[in-house]
């Protein structure tokens, strides 16, 4: 479904993402893990194309040069220059990294701005869809945004993006600063939303051991490259791997 | 009464001119100092197509929102998006765009006292014991119009939400597919025609003036300063408070210090409250 190859991302002259490959396939929930400062976030704005627009702006205010190389395949199609919003048109949305959801609108005004690329009839659909995966929102509907708590916005923030109909769903840290209870939530929920809807996913954690029994394959960022990848349970017997990242 | 009447009536009038800078600004983050400009050039267009092309009054209008739509959209298509993001050169990037246009038209020869636009209904009517002339009627209710089909427009449609979103966080509605760029543009073209909307109806209160550019200039900036930059709801309240003000000092004052009431207000709100009275962000950051 998606490949990225050989990706190479500088801030000036700092290395970022450094000769980065990874792939998911069709229907697969793929794992990124990688401490603070690995290149997570890096790597999802390269491929979600947020990054094409981090840097006009840059070049605009005459700020820090970026520069992306690389490869990157979705559906068949090279889509590396993509401007995001032609990129979540062809079903990749990205679900950010402390959720940035809309902190003046209620509960109900954010998932119908994330429906802007739904017709009113998905719109629909997905936004009941929304509230059975998540029935607490359904009481919330009227809250305003900011005024709900860390899990309310990370589900909220699923939400949104699932409204945006996509094909390929990003979780940037969605487990971030959460309860272990809320994370169980959600984590059961990525893999409901896999299963029922048929989409792909790319779920990044610093921390891999609550999101690992979902994941079918899996990348490790350490600095900006990927040291290693394989499948849940290759993981699982790398002893290394298991004290660094799963904490067993 | 009358202070109630005319101070409604003046409240809507600033109400009208500053909408369109606040959402503007509430969007795309571009203080559009070309505002003033675009409000008394809609009024040189629809004089021209009225008096000098001799087309019909309501033709003229319509032509004339069209056209200033079109041209918001191209000044921020091909001017304001250069130095988006950059807060010092989009003011002087805009002030410069106002600047051409007002100078422009006063060395093209609108100027003097001969430009007016007919009102729209003649006559008044007594109301209280006041005699309001209609055309100060339309505006209130225009005015009134307007905002109410705003929030309409920005609560319950797909363009309007996503234009909501955009002004949130600009990030994240791109990461929902929102282009910010087309965005930008639609707003700029909805803020000028909403400069002109508000040119049209108030112009033939007077005369079409050049000088009255900088001066619906600086009564949308300090509307939209008291009701919190980039609040629309902040806008309209800020816009009755100092039309409000403004009247009671007409009455009690004196009509020359009409202007200073504006200025006054945009002094007392960046010493007491400098997010202004609906800065909600800050708010928000406040409280949580």
């Amino acid at each position: 479904m998606l490949k990225a190859s050989s990706l190479m991302v500088f801030y000036e002259n700092m290395l970022a993402l450094n000769n980065v490959s990874i792939r998911c396939e069709n229907q697969q929930i793929v794992g990124v893990f990688g401490a603070n400062s690995a290149g997570k976030s890096t790597l999802m704005y390269t491929l979600s194309g947020i990054m094409e627009d981090i840097k006009k702006k840059e070049v605009m205010a005459g700020g820090e040069r970026i520069t992306v190389m690389g490869e990157i395949e979705y559906l068949g199609q090279d889509i590396m220059g993509l401007k995001p919003s032609r990129r979540a048109k062809a079903g990749i949305i990205l679900c950010p990294e402390r959720r940035r959801i809309f902190k003046e609108s209620s509960v109900l005004e954010n998932l119908k701005i994330g429906g802007y690329l739904a017709s009113p009839a998905q719109a629909k659909t997905t936004l009941e869809y929304v509230f059975t995966l998540f029935p607490a929102l359904k009481n919330l509907s009227k809250r305003v945004g900011g005024f709900l708590s860390g899990g309310e916005q990370q589900m909220l923030a699923i939400g949104r993006a699932l409204m945006a109909q996509p094909k390929l769903l990003f979780l940037d840290e969605p487990l971030l600063g959460l309860s272990p209870l809320i994370q169980a939530t959600l984590v059961r929920a990525t893999k409901v939303i896999r299963d029922e809807q048929k989409i792909s996913l790319i779920v990044t954690e610093q921390y891999a051991r609550p999101v690992l029994p979902i994941v079918d394959f899996a990348f490790i960022l350490e600095n900006g490259a990927a040291v290693l990848e394989g499948t849940r349970e290759e993981l699982m017997d790398n002893p290394d791997i298991r004290s660094a990242y799963f904490g067993i | 009464m009358d202070i109630l009447i005319y101070g409604t009536i003046n409240s809507v009038a600033l109400a009208l001119m500053a909408l369109g800078f606040a959402l503007v600004y509430g969007i795309s983050r571009v203080p559009n100092f070309a505002h003033g400009a675009i409000y008394v050039l809609s009024g040189f267009i629809t004089w021209t197509f009225l008096r000098g092309l001799g087309l019909n009054y309501a033709l003229s209008i319509f032509l004339t929102m069209l056209i200033i739509g079109i041209f918001g959209a191209l000044l921020y298509q091909f001017i304001l998006i250069r130095v988006r993001g950059i807060a010092i050169s989009e003011i002087i990037a805009s002030y410069a765009m106002g600047l051409a246009i007002l100078e422009g038209l006063r060395w093209g020869g609108f100027k003097g006292m001969s430009y007016t636009l007919p009102v729209f209904a003649e006559g008044s009517i007594l109301i209280g014991g006041i005699p309001v002339d209609y055309q100060r009627i339309i505006v209130v209710g225009i005015g009134g119009a307007t905002v109410a089909s705003l929030w309409l427009f920005t609560h319950y449609t797909r363009l309007g939400l996503a234009l909501r979103g955009m002004a949130q966080d600009e990030r994240a509605a791109l990461m929902l597919g929102i282009d910010s760029d087309f965005m930008a543009v639609v707003a700029m073209a909805i803020g000028a025609m909403l400069a002109g909307l508000a040119g049209i109806l108030l112009l033939p209160l007077g005369n079409i003036v050049v000088e009255a550019g900088y001066n619906v200039l600086i009564l949308a900036i300090a509307v939209c300063i008291v009701g919190g930059l980039g609040s629309w709801m902040g806008a309209v309240l800020a816009a009755f408070i100092i039309g409000f003000a403004q009247i009671l000092t007409v009455v009690y004052l004196g009509s020359h210090f009409q202007m200073v009431v504006a200025l006054l207000a945009i002094i007392f709100t960046l010493i007491l409250k400098p997010s202004g009275l609906f800065g909600m962000q800050k708010q928000l950051e406040e409280r949580v």
